[in-house]
């Protein structure tokens, strides 16, 4: 019944060890070339002067809360379906929401850094920050849920990641549906007329490439993580069990001294008896 | 075993839909609280009935308007239909200057006068180079 979806292996990653370190790397180099593009080689805005950089980690950021949030939505739809329903997209659903709150949380403090000399305020109840920060708090409780084991676990989370997700068309169109402080969208607006051009245009986009490649690397390595982390708790779980019916033996380093300590209790056992097969 | 999956998975998709449907209606019928400020010509409109209420004034500042006052600043800010005349108290923020999209919040004063003692710039969703004179005007 329970098969895995062909072409994904349920393997402790999800991409090949190389391709990982590249893309590691890559992500590295992008991002301190961002970080030239935008302080150095784009030009001050006309209206905000150099506060405006900010822009260049800002909006990356908030994208990548959406995609994040986005890979969550779409792997917990092929969890709960049936035909390609596979803990490798529990996991993957996970791994993306952690990097989508942190992101969130980075878009969060970033805008407000903004908002203060831009706007004159950290901080306002409109509705584009209200709704960003409710994302923040709906994603933090998905991953509180993530914590509670039982049965029906995963596809519990995988609910809740849907109904989570409603709020992301919510948090991008807000700026259109009320009336806010935020401006309103510079490139994916609703004519779809970008409102920034030239060496400032290409930094931004680049900023959105340059923190893909770190979403892609960091949603590996974290996949990677909750892989091994599952192996463990596995493997512990067997030692117990194997502990408690007594047919314990070497797992690993960690359960030698509990293996050692449970061999001579049995070897002592034996001892009044018939001398056994531990003779001294 | 499959009808029961497939109930399952029915009651998941309404419980989504429902959940989506639910926090869509609630945000429109919000969308009176939600909002944010009032333009200049609705503020106008609806002084009489909000004389004592604090609320948030948003338009252009007119140029050539700006004059400093002993306490703060005075300017007039527009919407295009409607003009008003904001007596603000403390220095306005760094960015403010003719011309600029601005938020005031603050309370009808005496006569058709906006007392602002907070102001917060609206700016807009255009990024641009400074033009080369434009430096000096600065």
């Amino acid at each position: 019944m329970r098969r895995a979806t062909p072409g994904v292996a349920d393997g402790p990653a999800l991409l090949n060890g190389t391709l990982s370190i590249v893309l590691g790397w890559t992500a590295l180099a992008a991002l301190i070339t961002l970080a030239i593009l935008g302080l150095w080689v784009a030009p001050p805005d006309a209206v905000q002067g150099d506060a405006q950089r900010l822009m260049y980690v800002h909006v990356p950021a908030a994208w990548l809360a959406y995609l994040a949030f986005g890979v969550t939505a779409l792997a917990s739809v092929l969890y709960l379906w049936r035909r390609t329903r596979s803990p490798v997209w529990d996991r993957v659903a996970g791994a993306s929401a952690e990097l989508g709150v942190i992101f969130t949380g980075l878009c969060l403090v970033l805008g407000s850094m903004w908002g203060r000399p831009v706007w004159g305020t950290w901080w306002e109840w409109e509705a584009r920050l209200v709704s960003t920060a409710v994302l923040f708090f709906l994603y933090v409780g998905y991953l509180a849920l993530r914590r509670i084991p039982g049965p029906g676990r995963a596809k519990r989370c995988a609910i809740a990641a849907l109904i989570a997700f409603v709020d992301v068309p919510i948090v991008h169109f807000s700026v259109e549906w009320w009336r806010t402080l935020h401006q309103q969208a510079t490139v994916f607006n609703p004519d779809l007329n970008p409102e920034i051009h030239g060496t400032m245009a290409f930094t931004l986009v680049f900023g959105v490439l340059a923190f893909t490649l770190l979403y892609v690397f960091l949603l590996d390595r974290r996949y990677t993580l909750e892989t091994l982390e599952e192996g463990r708790e596995e493997r512990e779980l067997e030692q117990a069990i194997a502990e408690r019916t007594g047919t314990a033996e070497l797992v690993d380093a960690g359960g030698y001294t509990a293996t050692l300590a449970l061999r001579l209790r049995r070897a002592r056992k034996s001892l009044p008896g018939s001398g056994g097969e531990t003779s001294r | 075993m499959t009808t029961r999956v497939r109930r399952r998975t029915i009651a998941a998709a309404t419980v989504v839909v429902v959940a989506a449907i639910a926090i869509v209606v609630l945000a429109f019928q919000l969308s009176g609280n939600i909002t944010y400020f009032r333009t200049v010509s609705e503020a106008v409109d609806q002084r009489a009935s909000e004389r004592d209420q604090r609320i948030r004034l948003a338009g252009e500042v007119v140029p050539g308007t700006l004059r400093e006052t002993r306490t703060g600043v005075t300017f007039r800010v527009t919407d295009g239909k409607d003009t008003v005349t904001v007596v603000h108290q403390g220095d306005p923020p760094g960015l403010f200057k003719d011309g600029v999209p601005v938020v005031c919040e603050g309370e009808w004063g005496a006569g058709a006068v906006f007392d602002s003692d907070r102001i917060l710039i609206k700016h807009g969703s255009e990024y641009e180079p400074p033009k080369v004179d434009a430096k000096q005007a600065r």
